[in-house]
């Protein structure tokens, strides 16, 4: 092991404190999303799978090889989708931090496979580009895996087809900025869209509905 | 407090909460083989007290209240029922169209499509044949399950697929996952992560309704 206690004991308050967090900010549904923060080249801690955030203890978090995501001790059972997380800090040295999440907007075009554009200079910035859209894998497949590293290259955020958000930064704070712009920004996406596609000027639900409606009835 | 009755205040709170309801929801639960708890017609989801949720028997049943009884009465394995009337599943129950496998926890916890029914008992019964979930033209959503999680985790996922499915209409193509891919994630949902929560589910909702594990949890993807 090459950190010191305190240092663990800090990273599992700041593990604990993400999960609490994706879910007062309205970025995770459920237990449904992970994070992970790496201990050192080879180690990372990680949220356990299908525990309550708010009741999970600083203690819970295990710590998960990075080289062998199968090997892990110190905590409760580690997300399943912990492999994905390992690969990206395997392959990307400067990354200390990732969150895999399901929030709303991100999942839209996710489930659309599209490519998000830069939406703002922000998101320049955090992304460091346009968000890319990883090859469709089922649920803790090699395929998904390879999918999301590869649509990371170059970027701290990607898509997961049909499925949801990998967001990656140099600490916990950074991979929180990161999936709250890309929140932020796939709503403008997708309110610009509706803007175009109706003629309007100002966006609200309803308009989107009424489009939906209208191009659904001419379909038939 | 009864049971049924007890987890129907707390799931009608929840899904209160989530923002997924609309102003004629209705819970229920088979409480015996033929007898049902159900939230009275009329009553919202939102002011939802002990004494608006009636026992009835599902032969016997009024008017207002058959479509949860003849749901009983056809289906054996479905044991809890959420009508609802999610924000965004009403332009889809509008459009009266079928939502594809647009996100993997849709097809898992929902199933490959959501088909939308005529508002209707044969077209709902016949619609939800080897499903837990459909749609109801001009309606809202009706979905079962073994336990009352699995129903409000249904309305729960229902809920955002269709979010993304009217999305998709302005961004661009819905891209389905392969029917064979949904189909896997499906079988696997029920089989592998399903049958143990619900153990647990079941047993808890014969309890105490405090603190209970989502069925969405045991997939956790």
């Amino acid at each position: 092991m090459a950190w010191d206690k305190e240092t663990e004991l800090r990273l599992r308050q700041v593990i604990k404190d993400s999960g609490v967090a994706l879910l007062a900010e309205n970025l995770v549904q459920g237990t449904w999303g992970n994070t992970a923060v790496r201990l050192d080249e080879d180690h990372m801690l990680v949220t356990p799978t299908g525990l309550d955030y708010i009741a999970l203890a600083p203690e819970d978090m295990p710590v998960v090889q990075i080289s062998d995501p199968s090997v892990w001790s110190d905590g409760k059972k580690p997300t399943s989708e912990r492999k994905i997380h390992a690969a990206i800090m395997q392959a990307r040295p400067e990354i200390n931090a990732t969150i895999h999440s399901h929030p709303i907007y991100c999942s839209i075009l996710a489930s659309a496979r599209i490519e998000l554009p830069v939406m703002s200079d922000e998101m320049q910035k955090l992304v460091g580009g346009s968000c890319r859209v990883g090859a469709y894998g089922l649920p803790g497949t090699k395929k998904l895996k390879n999918g999301t590293v590869e649509a990371m290259q170059g970027r701290n955020a990607c898509f997961m087809a049909n499925h949801g958000v990998f967001c990656a930064g140099k600490d916990m704070d950074e991979a929180f900025e990161i999936i709250r712009i890309m929140e932020k920004s796939c709503y403008q996406y997708i309110q610009e869209c509706t803007l175009k596609a109706t003629g309007q000027s100002t966006y609200s639900d309803e308009l989107l509905f009424d489009y939906f409606v209208a191009q659904k009835s001419a379909k038939k | 407090m009864n049971s049924s009755v007890q987890t129907i205040l707390e799931y009608a709170k929840r899904l209160v909460a989530e923002g997924v309801v609309g102003e004629s929801d209705m819970l229920s639960m088979r409480s015996e083989l033929n007898d049902m708890y159900i939230t009275k017609a009329g009553v919202k989801l939102a002011e939802l007290k002990e004494d608006d949720i009636v026992k009835m028997n599902i032969f016997t049943a009024e008017s207002e209240y058959k479509y949860h009884a003849q749901i009983y009465n056809e289906r054996s394995d479905i044991n809890a029922i959420c009508e609802c009337y999610p924000k965004w599943v009403m332009p889809v129950a509008k459009a009266g169209v079928t939502i594809p496998a647009i996100l993997d926890d849709m097809a898992q916890i929902v199933g490959p499509t959501c088909k939308t029914a005529e508002d209707n008992i044969h077209s709902i019964i016949k619609t939800l044949k080897g499903r837990n979930s459909c749609l109801v033209k001009d309606k809202g959503c009706i979905t079962s399950g073994r336990t009352m999680d699995e129903a409000y985790t249904c309305v729960l996922v229902l809920d955002k697929a269709s979010h993304c499915f009217v999305s998709s209409s302005v961004i661009g193509k819905n891209m389905i996952i392969n029917g064979f891919e949904a189909r896997l994630m499906r079988f696997i949902y029920k089989t592998k992560y399903s049958k143990k929560n619900q153990e647990n589910l079941s047993a808890k909702e014969e309890g105490d309704n405090n603190q209970q594990t989502s069925d969405k949890e045991a997939s956790e993807v």
